[in-house]
């Protein structure tokens, strides 16, 4: 050994603790990509999963999107006590004694690069805050898969010290001080995990201190993620508004002629990409009717516009199971109020089982497709 | 079964690099893989190993480093919150006064150890 380099002699930096927390961080790890990819999907279906998409459970994203950041943020103490476990080996020297060493020392480190740069930019976005030059879902998708196939890699290669582990258990003399180590390392996951999950779970609200949302805070019961503002929507843009449907027999109908249709009013919740979420009562007409009225049968997807000037998610393609379900509105009124701007005035979609993304605003147009 | 679970790996890399290499600011993510690692290895490791080696001649250090953890895992989660420039999106982002619970959430967790460490002396 180089005697120039810090020697290690904390016998808690072994294999058996890199085992233990890598297992948790691991699981982690999977609950994101998963989910992550669940989130994907219902955004940019490839299209013979279009129709697959599932309308129920209504709360299915909320619990999915919900788990991705909270196993995300989970994520971020266990790979630090997972890189602590493991950093006197960032020191093994010669830095590489042969191909094969060299190869596994290079999977790591894209193992750790991508890791760290999915959580960190994970949870920078959180924040909506982007100080970086990239496109952020683009790239955090990207790296997710990157991220998969390294932590697959690095199971491969660690796979005879991983099995050991298992197998025999040789006695522990550090037992006592590697469980205590573990169970520090629990109480901060919990510790983590209970300051902020309440902005996705309400039964935990109460805890939510360190979250970027809190539900509570909201106009009209409800928060917001892009307001009329940054949409560049004003009341102005909606005067004389009338909802166009397109469809074999289009027509125009006025606020007041939708407010005369029978209304229903549903229990949905909004769950953002971002995380958080929260249940409301809306009420509006159901699609399925508007579509009706311009003779498209049922089983026909629509197109729907908004009058924001731009956006990614200006235009938004609604597949027909969605488009079907009773309980999918052209909402007007949120908890009973009529919606304020910055929630989709004059009239905005509510859906099952979608991305909050997806519940666009400010409607303009319908178009069956 | 290795060499199986090793190539399934090398090939979600290459799905990965497969959306990755066209997106525009690719420049940007070589930029902050590098960050991520440098972050890491000369900053939060380097601390985190000085504290590890302070700690470890405490009497009651199971305790204290449970806290320590606590408390370094509280942080790094509300950092970014802390250190966000400019005026919040809109009034239901950033709702919190992250300074202050931050204080209450590490209040609670010294309250927790000290009340473990009584407990375990009293044994
Ligand atoms: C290794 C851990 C992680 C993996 C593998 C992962 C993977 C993914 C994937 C595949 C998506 C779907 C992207 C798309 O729609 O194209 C996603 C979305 C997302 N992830 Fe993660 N993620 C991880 C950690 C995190 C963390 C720590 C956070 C935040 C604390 C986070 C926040 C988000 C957000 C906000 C989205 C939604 C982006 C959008 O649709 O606009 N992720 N993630």
């Amino acid at each position: 050994m180089n005697p120039t380099l810090p020697q290690f002699r904390g016998r808690l930096h072994d294999a058996r603790t890199a085992v233990a927390i890598g297992r948790w961080l691991g699981s982690a790890v999977v609950v994101c990509f998963l989910t992550g990819l669940i989130s994907h999907v219902l955004q940019h279906p490839p299209g013979w999963m279009t129709g697959l998409l599932p309308v129920r459970p209504a709360w299915g994203y909320r619990l999915t999107q919900g788990l991705h950041v909270a196993s995300g943020l989970a994520a971020i103490v266990l790979v630090m006590a997972k890189l602590w476990a493991v950093y006197p080996r960032l020191f093994t020297w010669p830095a590489f004694r042969s191909l094969p060493h060299l190869v596994e020392r290079l999977s790591i480190a894209l193992l750790v690069a991508a890791t760290v740069f999915e959580l960190f930019t994970g949870l920078i976005n959180i924040l909506q805050w982007y100080p970086w030059p990239f496109s952020f879902t683009q790239t955090h998708y990207a790296v997710a898969w990157i991220v998969a196939g390294s932590l697959l890699l690095h199971l491969a290669v660690k796979a005879p010290l991983i099995r050991e582990n298992w197998r025999k258990k040789k006695a522990d003399v550090d037992a006592a001080d590697r469980r205590a180590l573990l169970a520090g390392v629990g109480a901060a996951v919990g510790a983590v995990t209970l300051t902020t999950v309440g902005q996705s779970l309400s039964a935990l609200r109460g805890f939510d201190l360190l979250a970027p949302r809190s539900p509570d805070v909201a106009t009209q019961g409800m928060p917001i993620n892009r307001t009329a503002a940054a949409a560049q929507v004003t009341y102005a843009s909606s005067e004389g508004w009338a909802l166009e449907v397109a469809g074999p027999k289009p027509y125009r109908i006025t606020l007041a002629e939708l407010e005369a249709l029978p209304q229903r009013r549903v229990r949905l919740p909004i769950a953002c990409v971002e995380g958080w979420s929260a249940d409301a009562w809306w009420s509006g007409v159901p699609i399925r009717d508007l579509l009706a009225r311009a003779g498209a049968p049922p089983g026909t997807a629509v197109r729907v516009e908004s009058l924001e000037v731009w956006g990614y998610y200006r235009v938004m393609e609604m597949p027909a199971q969605y488009a079907d379900d009773p309980s999918t509105l052209l909402a007007l009124r949120l908890n009973d109020e009529v919606l304020s701007l910055d929630h989709g005035y004059p009239a905005r979609i509510i859906a099952p089982n979608r991305p909050g993304v997806l519940q666009t605003k400010w409607v303009s147009r319908l178009e069956a497709v | 079964m290795r060499i199986a679970v090793g190539a399934a790996g090398v090939f979600l890399i290459g799905v990965g690099l497969f959306f990755l290499l066209p997106l525009p600011g690719l420049l940007g993510v070589v930029v902050w893989f590098a960050g991520a690692i440098a972050l890491h290895d000369v900053l939060i490791g380097p601390i985190v190993l000085v504290t590890g080696l302070l700690v470890a001649r405490l009497p009651d250090r199971a305790v204290v480093r449970g806290a320590l953890i606590t408390m370094g895992g509280l942080v790094l989660i509300t950092i970014p919150a802390l250190l966000r420039p400019g005026p919040s999106p809109n009034p239901t982002v950033l709702v919190q006064d992250y300074p202050r619970n931050l204080l209450i959430c590490l209040a609670a967790v010294a309250v927790v150890a000290v009340v473990l460490v009584l407990l375990r002396r009293r044994r």
